[in-house]
């Protein structure tokens, strides 16, 4: 049990942080006017980033199989940690969530971010259900931020039905899965898989067309995307941002696992090969084609950023479940390398859109015009994480396209999956280039057209994620290589 | 050998000058000008001794540098020059220094427009001198960022359309080159990007087959065809050309002339560099196929050029119809024709480069290019009597265009039919090709005709003769012209041995 407990330790300290903070919010009522919580959050992920660091060396299943502690899982706390970490550094300089609320929404991403990583650890379908729950709650909650606009209450409103959808297709998926194997932990489905050498009745195939109703709509992954733009553009940007990069790749982190430990054997060698009577390479190749098509195709006609980024943030989706048609180590650490490049860009795009917000009062595409030149500095960093996100070299959005596609082209087989996803790619420079064309060919109009200066803090942000997405373009094998240290463990 | 890294010096001391230029305090334009001279000066002296010290006597790559980058997956730091890379990068560096000069009357964001310039120039020195697929690529794609920007802000009324359109097809032909990269590595053995090993080992990609939509083709065709399409809508080989007339027409001047001067190379540069040497069968196989598109762009080009009322765009389809014979030459297989091609490629770039520089001196006096207005009136006319220099200027550019003798064009085209003609299977198609000098002497006189000859247009009556700026930038063009039309071997012997090193590797004795 202790033994336990010491694995559990990021996810303790960030239990303690929050609750103290819980405390310290309702007996010092004067520490919701400032900074103070926002600060608090940062601290405290920064305190379970140590806290990871520290119990690192430890693997095996605890708390009687229920979680599992994995090098994969160690790269997924230190994700999530850092995304909250910077959400919490992105809300410090925003005015759409207003000074009174920030005690509520610190509390609100702590717990989201415990959930994201409860649904990465989960070594069996109740943990993973109770991982998703509470992301997917405090997610509605979060959606619905500001209470007087009712477009944040309608995004709120659209989060919840798909949500009640997605899991209740999910759990039933389970009982299925259950009913059929007798088992709820994924190592001892994996056992009663194997014992049926290769026939499977059709209901368990259902079954896993079910369970992946889940996490498609945690990843927003076709076809259980459709909440996603308006949730984007209903909720406030920092919310936004954060769901853009947090629950998503919880939703991978836990996909990932599963199908590694529950659909899969491990042979010599660190390949993963599926266990008899499971193909998902084709599922997965169509699904993916589909989530990027339908991505980057309905970005084009979109005149809103935000929603624009959401059908963005769907295409990349599909660009890393390629990685799930390949199934070997390289394509795990493919999916682990864009994960990390993403972050960086999709944050800091977001990031910007959400100082362009508080300026214009909008994230159209008209409130755009001219910022390049009222400040030169986001419209270049601006540039940096958009050609990044298109897959431009010298940007780290760049190598984990040559990754991803590199796997499909040394696997010799779903060469048109390859070459749909380059020519997406091109489709998604048209509708990136629009937001550049805004703020660089564009005139801002003559009203207001004085320099922007940024505070020093938002300088400093914008510049900690475009350097990383510079240098991650030019010099990624040490990344790489802890990538795939990260999935061999 | 020269201890010195001299080209990562040329690549990046552009790359440099960007950043001192961005770093410049504002409301200072003249500064970031002379900056801009300096760090496009340094690498034209450095491309001078280049030329000098350049062995001609090897068809080996010289001024190696090679450091391991990336161990992963064997890719290197890998610069390196033969005589098929030289005379790009003498090109490069001269047309960089100066549309510096050209591009002196810009005033709008000066500190922008030349740190991309500066961008711009690093990313085609890159281009020319890497010898690694994978350094070769991210060169090729990071000159499209500076090039957007150049066109969509400080180009004309349809910049934003232009820009966008020529960032799309770039895109669209170096994704699928990607591609093939990609395969080339993963289907070579050691996987490597490494271009001279793997036109070295060329044989391994033969007798294999790709699965592509469920049927089975030959792998060395496919990935000809990848790459052979991203470097055609570079060139641009009809029909992928349709970017170019707008992103000429609607650059800035400088840009127009980097453009047609060096970018289009770029792509017939890369296929002699990988098409050719890593693919020999397959490019046998679609010689017949390129011969076919080289005459189509050299013949609709033509017609096309014939029809512009607007002086800059027919300058544009002269170009397609221009590189149009550097097709033709290297699809003839003949020693003549592949090196006509390579010296048509550096002539054109003086050439044309001359061309859009006298257009954009025309731009800057009366603000318009109209040989005839829209509305059918006249635009020009009879400017010869109010602007000699410029005359004469233009004259000699665009008699080295259409090939007289004894200026410079003459020389590569007579090279290209005289190869493409002595290769049996093609004699036909010269006939067809040749029409295309005689029609590109119908646009370029009929023009002269038009613009500079017979009574003059009294708008014009007080149009400028050049300053000492235009005639400084074009007098090096001018007489590179007429120097090499004389007396070609001083290019021609830089790229001998690499082109017979090629053409035997091809089976071409």
């Amino acid at each position: 049990m202790l033994v336990s407990l010491k694995a559990f330790a990021p996810e303790l300290t960030l239990v303690g942080f929050l609750s103290l903070l819980f405390l310290l919010d309702g007996f010092v009522p004067k520490l919701r006017e400032n900074r103070f919580p926002l600060i608090w959050v940062i601290v405290s992920c920064f305190a379970a980033g140590v806290a990871t660091a520290v119990g690192k060396g430890l693997s095996g299943d605890f708390f009687s199989g229920l979680v599992t502690e994995t090098g994969l899982v160690a790269f997924f706390r230190y994700f999530f940690f850092f995304a909250c970490g910077v959400t919490a550094y992105v809300t410090l300089g925003s005015k759409e969530i207003e000074e009174r609320g920030r005690s509520e929404f610190s509390l609100l991403i702590l717990c989201m971010t415990f959930g994201m990583s409860l649904m990465v650890l989960a070594n069996h379908f109740l943990m993973l259900y109770i991982g998703i729950e509470t992301v997917s709650i405090i997610s509605f909650v979060l959606a619905g931020f500001n209470r007087e606009s009712s477009r944040s209450n309608e995004a709120s409103f659209k989060y919840l039905v798909y949500g009640a959808v997605s899991s209740g297709l999910m759990i039933y998926g389970i009982s299925l899965v259950y009913g059929y194997t007798g088992a709820l932990s994924y190592p001892a489905i994996a056992e009663a898989l194997i014992k049926n050498n290769g026939t499977h009745p059709f209901v368990f195939y259902l079954a896993l067309v079910m369970i992946y109703a889940g996490f498609a709509y945690k990843i927003s992954s076709f076809p259980f995307h459709f909440w996603t733009p308006d949730v984007y553009e209903g909720s406030p940007t920092p919310v936004a941002t954060f769901f853009s990069v947090g629950p998503k790749a919880a939703g991978f982190g836990a996909l990932l696992h599963f199908v590694l430990t529950a659909l899969s054997q491990k042979q010599e060698g660190g390949v993963f090969t599926p266990i008899a009577g499971i193909q998902l390479a084709p599922v997965m190749a169509l699904i993916s084609a589909a989530t990027m098509v339908v991505g980057n195709l309905s970005a084009i006609a979109q005149t809103n950023v935000k929603r624009m980024l959401a059908f963005s943030s769907i295409a990349h989706v599909g660009y890393v479940l390629m990685g799930f048609v390949v199934m070997t180590p390289a394509a795990f650490s493919s999916i682990i390398f864009y994960l990390i490049a993403y972050c960086a860009m999709n944050l800091g795009a977001f990031w910007i859109v959400g100082i362009v917000t508080d300026e214009k009062k909008g994230s159209e595409l008209s409130d755009f015009k001219g910022m390049g030149w009222r400040t030169p500095v986001m419209g270049v960093c601006m540039a940096i994480f958009l050609f990044s996100l298109t897959g431009i070299p010298l940007f780290s959005g760049f190598i984990g396209k040559f990754l991803i596609f590199g796997n499909l082209i040394q696997s010799q087989s779903y060469l048109w999956l390859a070459l749909l996803g380059v020519l997406n790619s091109v489709v998604s420079l048209y509708y990136y280039t629009k937001i550049l064309r805004a703020m660089w060919l564009e005139k801002p109009e003559s009203s207001d057209s004085a320099e922007l200066r940024l505070p020093l803090s938002q300088l400093v942000g914008l510049l900690g994620l475009a350097l990383p997405t510079v240098i991650l373009g030019l010099f990624f094998s040490p990344v790489l290589e802890m990538a795939q240290r990260w999935i061999t463990q | 050998m020269a201890q010195l890294p001299i080209l990562s010096l040329m690549t990046f001391i552009p790359l440099l000058g960007m950043f001192v230029i961005l770093a410049l305090p504002k409301g200072k334009p003249n500064m970031v000008r002379w900056a801009s001279v300096i760090f496009t000066g340094i690498p034209l002296l450095l491309g001078i001794w280049l030329y000098f010290n350049f062995d001609r006597t090897t068809a080996a790559v010289q001024f190696v540098e090679r450091v391991s980058w990336i161990k992963a997956f064997n890719i290197e730091y890998y610069m390196g020059i033969d005589g098929l890379s030289v005379p790009m990068v003498l090109l490069t560096v001269l047309l960089s220094f100066l549309c510096v000069f050209a591009s002196w009357g810009i005033e709008k964001g000066v500190k922008g427009y030349y740190a991309m310039f500066l961008f711009l120039e690093a990313g085609m020195m890159g281009v020319f001198c890497a010898l690694d697929f994978f350094l070769f690529f991210i060169f090729w794609e990071v000159m499209l960022l500076p090039m957007y920007f150049l066109i969509g802000i400080w180009g004309g009324k349809d910049k934003v359309y232009a820009a966008i359109k020529f960032f799309l097809y770039t895109l669209a032909g170096s994704v699928l080159m990607l591609l093939a990269m990609l395969a080339m590595y993963y289907y070579s053995e050691p996987h490597t990007f490494d271009l001279l090993a793997l036109a070295q080992n060329h044989t391994q990609f033969l007798n294999k087959t790709v699965t592509l939509f469920g049927a089975q083709y030959a792998l060395d065709k496919i990935l000809w065809i990848g790459l052979f399409i991203g470097f055609a809508i570079k060139v641009p080989i009809w029909p992928f050309h349709t970017w170019l007339p707008w992103a000429h027409v609607e650059a800035p001047t400088a840009v127009s002339v980097i453009l047609a001067g060096v970018l289009l190379k770029m792509g017939t540069y890369g296929l002699l560099r990988m098409n050719y040497p890593i693919f020999p069968e397959a490019t046998l196989w679609a010689s017949t196929a390129m011969m076919i598109l080289g005459v189509i762009n050299i013949i609709y080009g033509a017609f096309c050029a014939m029809a512009q009322k607007d002086l800059k765009k027919l300058v544009a389809y002269s170009s397609v119809s221009h590189m149009g014979y550097v097709i033709m030459g290297m699809a003839s297989f003949t020693t003549a024709g592949v090196n006509g091609a390579v010296m048509q490629m550096f002539n054109h770039g003086t050439s044309t480069a001359m061309l859009f520089l006298l257009v954009g001196v025309a731009y800057d006096r009366v603000h318009h290019r109209w040989i005839i207005k829209p509305d059918g009136s006249k635009g020009f006319g009879g400017i010869a009597s109010v602007v000699p220099v410029y005359t004469g200027m233009m004259a000699i550019a665009l008699f080295a265009s259409l090939g007289l003798p004894g200026l410079s064009g003459f020389i590569s085209e007579a090279l290209v039919f005289l190869g493409t003609f002595s290769n049996p299977k093609y004699q036909s198609y010269v006939v067809v090709g040749s029409l295309g000098i005689l029609l590109g002497a119908a646009y370029l006189l009929w023009m002269f005709m038009r613009v500079f000859l017979g009574p003059l247009n009294e708008e014009h009556k007080d149009m400028t003769d050049m300053n000492w700026r235009e005639k400084l930038t074009l007098l090096p063009l001018c007489v590179l012209v007429i120097v090499l039309g004389v007396y070609p071997m001083p290019v021609l012997n830089l790229m001998g041995p690499t082109l017979a090193k090629l053409l035997s590797a091809l089976g071409v004795a």
